[in-house]
């Protein structure tokens, strides 16, 4: 007893217990409701196992299946589009000499709104009737107005254009961090022998970078998985599900259907698309930085 | 011992210019109780309490805490979290007989605790849709139905009606049947400068109007043991009248995305002919202030469908106390302040309709010494909807759950992705599944 009361478990122990009643508690509570029919609305349903009903249930939900590709599809698109952009932004600020720190503030500013507020100015922005697109394509002598939160296809690219307004400074300013990072000789070097600017750039500044991407990509993955706030404010996964995410479906069952035993099921088959792409892209960091160390 | 508890006074009140009939008041010595209160807020909903809580806090001695307050929404999650948790800490919260019996057992039997004399100051059929499995489990603050405003300069052109004669066979009047006002929404309809009408296109809002319009129809949503019956002649009519307005672009084209918001604000913007709408608004879209069709609103009550009904989906905002509260006599005082004649007459002034007879007798009485032809208007043509054509959806605790199964197929029907038979069939099916879950067959 005295050797384990001397040992570094004692110092471990503060760890472990505010680990456990932070992180394993709630989570093995939320993975023992999505075993149970529990309601909000009725508490003593927690304690009735109901095995892989609600599993079972999902496995044959189509709505539930088509949030779930559509979430992907959507996170595929958006990391990408906000990787080009948040690349080209952290190049082009990189070149430059003066006010270079005022950009990088601006460019930080769409991050400093909640996701709240975002959700709310891009559907004012993309409203049919007096949004500010419809009224500016207008000018231009659109007349009809474009349903742009109705239309399937557009309604995906509205929700997508605020998320990528809202996130693509989270790429940019983690590849500048990048970029300033990158020793110059090599690159001094490259020009020395004659290597023209996509050269450099493709052969030496995009491998340096790559961990970067990666870093920024497993982050941002994270983040896009769980997107809920920007898409409920601006169509709440409508209209007749055309925009409907996994976290849109997953908190209308939850907290409106108040089913939160089913509502962890989908969590938990969810949770499985979050560590598939935190999986993927930690691999793919750990092979960049295995060829930067052999190049 | 109990302390003084509820000093029963029969007592004539007056407010301003008018005095009500007789009411029984509820005041007690509350000095030292704190009452924690959960309430509904929004512009329309907080002018009360910024009146009433200092009236009571003076009269008892006693102090409002308000903890929460938000749109219904959100304050339904909330308290579905707070049931959850276990975590009944307030004692007062906003809730809607559309709402109420999702939330078991959490709230107070009323009838155990209010004395009948002040009971009987409410309108009876009220108090009654305020009662889940014969517990009355809420106080009425006002009550909802919806009528149908419209510009009256639109009806009163002469180019209008000999046009519309032409192509209808009829003459233009304010309409009596949906039929009707598919037909002159369609004529007025100018997009996407102007539109013939606008509903709500989307959650409980969307299902609520389809709900009516099946009723008006001579449907129902539901049979005798909660069996799903709306994937019926009478359902899929009401379906197609909001297809037919959206496909005759009659509607904005954002209309799936709308709430209660949306329309409010659409109809005052003068681009919208015709709009049915709560009491509420009245007072707005007759604001020069607020709206570019003041002065030129005309009201009619709810149109008839097929079934010769006429719709009139009801519910009354209300507020509730806790079972858990450990303060019962402040909070049934403070419910009675809520909803006292005082506490109502100030949300009449704004357009609402009461829960109380004398104070709808008040109110109409004030606006006819005022010469207010407007809101004399709007409060005698709302009573009488709330008397001969307001019915509630089912009250059991799936209508949400419902609703939400609901809506997405309409929305789907309307935007051509179905047809209103497959809509209403996948709707039906998972109504059933909703209804075979919670046990009623």
């Amino acid at each position: 007893m005295r050797k384990f009361l001397n040992g570094p478990w004692v110092l471990l122990m503060p760890t472990l217990i505010i680990l456990t009643c932070v992180v394993l508690l709630p989570l093995l509570l939320s993975l023992w409701t999505s075993f149970t029919p529990f309601k909000l609305t009725k508490p003593d349903t927690l304690y009735r196992f109901v095995g892989f009903r609600n599993y079972e249930r999902l496995i044959g939900d189509l709505d539930f299946w088509i949030a779930f590709g559509r979430t992907v599809l959507f996170l595929a698109i958006a990391l990408n589009l906000e990787l080009v952009f948040g690349l080209g932004i952290a190049l082009l600020i990189n070149k430059i000499t003066y006010g270079q720190r005022t950009l990088r503030t601006l460019m930080m500013f769409p991050m400093m709104f909640s996701p709240i507020l975002v959700g709310f100015q891009w559907k004012y922005i993309f409203n049919d009737n007096i949004g500010l697109m419809n009224n500016f394509l207008r000018e231009f002598g659109v007349i009809q107005p474009i349903p742009w939160l109705v239309d399937g296809i557009l309604a995906n690219v509205s929700i997508m254009a605020a998320e990528i307004w809202s996130s693509t400074s989270v790429f940019a300013i983690l590849l500048l961090a990048g970029l300033l990072g990158i020793p110059k000789d090599p690159i001094e070097a490259a020009k020395v022998d004659g290597c023209n600017s996509w050269q450099v750039f493709k052969n030496i500044t995009l491998p340096f970078l790559m961990p970067f991407v990666f870093i920024a990509m497993t982050i941002r993955s994270l983040d896009v998985a769980r997107a809920y706030d920007i898409v409920q404010m601006m169509t709440g996964g409508g209209p007749a599900k055309r925009t409907e995410l996994l976290w849109t479906l997953i908190s209308r069952t939850g907290y409106v259907d108040a089913k939160m035993g089913m509502a962890n099921a989908m969590s938990y088959i969810s949770i499985f698309l979050s560590i598939a792409f935190t999986f993927f892209f930690f691999y793919k960091l750990v092979e960049a930085r295995q060829r930067l160390s052999y190049e | 011992m109990l302390r003084l508890f509820l000093s029963l006074v029969l007592a004539v009140s007056f407010f301003g210019s008018f005095s009500a009939k007789a009411e029984t008041e509820l005041w007690g010595d509350f000095s030292g109780v704190t009452l924690r209160v959960k309430l509904i807020g929004g512009g329309q909903y907080e002018g009360l309490y910024n009146e009433v809580i200092p009236w009571w806090e003076e009269n008892t001695g006693g102090k409002i805490e308000i903890v929460t307050q938000k749109n219904h929404f959100e304050l339904d999650k909330e308290i579905k979290k707070d049931i959850a948790s276990g975590n009944l800490d307030f004692c007062v919260a906003s809730n809607h007989t559309s709402f109420a019996s999702q939330y078991g057992n959490i709230y107070t039997d009323l009838n155990n605790i209010m004395p009948a004399s002040v009971l009987a100051d409410y309108t009876p059929l009220i108090l009654e849709h305020s009662t889940v499995d014969g517990r009355l489990v809420q106080m009425p603050r006002h009550s909802d139905v919806s009528n149908l405003y419209y510009q009256k300069s639109l009806y009163e052109d002469a180019d209008n009606k000999a046009n519309f004669k032409a192509k209808y066979g009829y003459d233009l009047t304010p309409p009596e049947t949906w039929d009707q006002v598919k037909d002159q929404a369609i004529f007025f309809s100018n997009p996407p400068d102007f539109y013939g009408t606008q509903y709500v296109g989307k959650e409980e809002a969307i299902a609520g109007r389809f709900y009516e319009l099946v009723i008006a129809n001579g449907g129902a949503l539901f049979d005798e043991d909660y069996r799903p019956i709306f994937n019926s002649p009478a359902g899929v009519e009401a379906l197609q009248w909001f297809i037919d307005l959206y496909n005759a672009k009659a509607v904005p084209d954002g209309v799936l995305n709308y709430l209660w918001d949306d329309t409010g604000l659409g109809f005052a913007s003068g681009t919208i002919a015709m709009n049915l709408d709560w009491a509420g608004w009245a007072g707005f879209f007759n604001d020069p202030e607020n709206s570019k069709v003041a002065g030129d609103i005309g009201l009619v009550r709810a149109p008839m469908g097929s079934g010769g009904l006429r719709t009139g989906w009801s519910g009354s905002h209300s507020f509730s106390m806790t079972e858990s509260c450990p303060d019962k006599e402040a909070a049934a005082s403070f419910l009675w302040a809520l909803t006292s004649n005082k506490a109502q007459m100030i949300e009449a002034r704004g357009g609402l309709s009461p829960t109380r007879p004398a104070i709808w007798d008040a109110i109409i009485a004030e606006k006819k010494a005022e010469g207010d032809e407007f809101m004399l208007m709007v409060f005698e043509t709302f009573k009488m909807s709330l008397a001969e054509d307001a019915f509630t959806p089912p009250l059991i605790p799936e209508w949400i759950e419902f609703t939400n199964a609901l809506y997405p197929e309409l929305q789907a029907a309307i935007l051509g992705d179905k047809s209103p038979e497959d809509a209403l069939a996948t709707a039906s099916k998972k109504a059933t599944e909703i209804m075979e879950d919670a046990g009623y067959f």
